[in-house]
């Protein structure tokens, strides 16, 4: 049986809509001293092996990774980049302990979106150039083909869709680090301006700024460290296909595969009975809801019914994204999957302040690299 | 752990930009799917021999169990519009005046489709499973590219 790996140490930088006064530099070292000081290690001395994750176009750097190491602490030691979201990361650097290459690992992950001056050339640069990039149309377009299709499969509403938006930026007026707090009503959203129909500008979640780093730990030195363990019980990932032309638009058959993978590893068999809470992505409202039924919490078509039901709100039999998700955080690239970690972390824990769910054991945390992707990551953490 | 900026008047940046240029190959599969756009105005799809699946545009393999696919026949440039949305802003964030209309359309016969714009129709007419047909634009005018085709319409 190889060892356990838990999440010892974990910290974040300020979480804002533009952060000109620092670096992006300077936000990564700011996470990262935050998350050596909960877990009491000094990288220099203790951490035996660095991750980052990051994507050249969105940082404006080629080979990125060259300009990681040295504000993690991790410069002439072992690191690696992963073009990728943040969970991803964190299943490298439980495989990297569990092969016994490293007893302590520290991944990062952070988004500098406000230093982009064109994001969505950028996003749309990611799309296939032959068969979809000379329609030259802002890539948001695929999501609003998406929801239309996941609403017409399921008989989701736009209101319930709506209702996803009014949870989650309300929940974050109760979270700290989040930048989109707001009580608004299923009215406000539908009356927002038209988008990219069935979407309203409302119905997107908005770019913020800023780091997370955590520091993961095998189980024969988390005894010996400051940071309370969260233990990573399972992990999956997997990616659909990058054609347009043949992938499924209704379903998110990427996060159900992954899911597949952490509950088969976690021993997980009703989602719904066996996890407490989830962090789910939640980038375009209708996602929530559509990523929720592919992790198979709900049967498809249910989850609007859950949320009307009160089920996945705060008070609820089964909490999504109490920390606010992305509509209410912010949406920050590669790190994102690593920010909804951190709150199912902080739930864990104990700590979540004024957002802290009772009597929590065991959370799930999903994240999707956005368009024009059919990549998915799954974490299951739970206490000791 | 950080010492701050905190006037905001001392705040610097540098600007960068780059070109990027690139020239894509469309593969021996895009070959025979272009050339019948511009040749012949219409669409080819192909088929796994193994599992079944059918591609359009065609592929030279099929992703689900990596055999090689066979049997590239033309389909008319005909479908259903699958799924629909209607785009408020342009490339660059800005709310277009005259918002466009965006399908993917699923092509009779085949197991693909094409995602692209829908003309000669009001947004509020678009439904799930309307029949369209692609315009392509005058022979003479194509270069082999999926803008050969201008957009699809409804059939009437």
């Amino acid at each position: 049986m190889p060892e356990r790996v838990a999440i010892v140490g974990v910290g974040h930088s300020d979480i804002r809509s533009i952060t000109p006064g620092v670096s992006y530099k300077e936000l990564m070292f700011e996470a990262a001293t935050r998350a050596y000081e909960d877990a009491g290690v000094n990288p220099r001395r203790d951490v035996d092996s660095f991750i980052s994750v990051s994507e050249d176009f969105w940082e404006g750097t080629s080979i990125f990774d060259e300009y990681v190491p040295d504000q993690l602490g991790g410069a002439l030691r072992p690191v690696h980049t992963v073009t990728g979201d943040g969970i991803q990361a964190l299943g490298c650097a439980a495989m990297l302990i569990r092969t016994g290459r490293a007893r302590i690992v520290a991944v990062e992950g952070h988004s500098k979106h406000s230093d982009m001056r064109t994001p969505y050339h950028i996003q749309e640069f990611a799309f296939d150039p032959i068969f979809n990039r000379p329609l030259g149309a802002h890539p948001h377009y695929l999501a609003g083909l998406e929801m239309n299709r996941y609403l017409f499969e399921t008989g989701t509403t736009r209101e319930q869709c709506a209702m996803v938006v009014r949870k989650n930026r309300s929940c974050a007026i109760s979270n700290p680090r989040a930048v989109y707090g707001a009580r608004l009503s299923v009215e406000d959203v539908l009356a927002s301006p038209p988008a990219f129909y069935p979407l309203t500008e409302l119905d997107i979640a908005r770019p913020a700024d800023g780091c997370f780093v955590m520091v993961v730990a095998a189980e024969s030195v988390a005894g010996d460290l400051a940071g309370e363990p969260v233990w990573i019980a399972g992990y999956g990932w997997c990616t659909e296909t990058p054609s347009l032309e043949s992938r499924e638009w209704g379903e998110a058959v990427y996060a159900r595969l992954a899911a597949q993978q952490a509950y088969r590893m976690a021993g997980i068999t009703d989602p719904f009975r066996d996890l407490d809470f989830a962090e789910v992505d939640d980038s375009f409202s209708y996602k929530e809801l559509q990523h929720l039924e592919a992790l198979r919490v709900c049967r498809p078509g249910e989850a609007a019914d859950m949320l009307e039901d009160g089920v996945t709100g705060p008070d609820g039999d089964f909490p999504v994204n109490v920390s606010g998700g992305s509509l209410g955080v912010g949406h920050l690239l590669e790190a994102t999957g690593l920010h909804r970690v951190y709150e199912v972390v902080l739930q864990l824990r104990g700590q979540a302040g004024s957002s802290q769910l009772a009597g929590v054991e065991r959370g799930l945390a999903q994240s999707w690299r956005n368009l024009p992707t059919t990549t998915g990551c799954v974490i299951i953490l739970e206490k000791g | 752990m950080l010492e701050r900026i905190t006037n905001p008047e001392e705040v610097r940046t540098w600007s960068g930009a780059v070109p990027i240029e690139h020239v894509y190959t469309v593969g021996v599969a895009g070959e025979v799917f272009f050339r019948a756009i511009k040749d012949r105005g219409r669409l080819v799809a192909c088929v796994c021999p193994d599992c079944g699946t059918d591609y359009l545009p065609p592929r030279l393999y099929c992703e689900r169990c990596f055999a090689k696919t066979a049997d590239y026949r033309d389909l008319e440039a005909r479908g259903t519009v699958h799924t629909f949305t209607v785009a408020h802003f342009d490339l660059d964030g800005r709310r277009l005046a005259t918002p466009e209309l965006y399908a993917f359309v699923r092509i009779n016969g085949s197991g693909g489709g094409i995602v692209h714009r829908l003309g000669e129709v009001a947004a509020s007419d678009v439904y799930i499973g309307m029949e369209v047909e692609a315009v392509f634009l005058p022979p003479a005018r194509r270069t082999g590219s999926i803008l050969d085709i201008a957009y699809f319409k409804p059939v009437v």
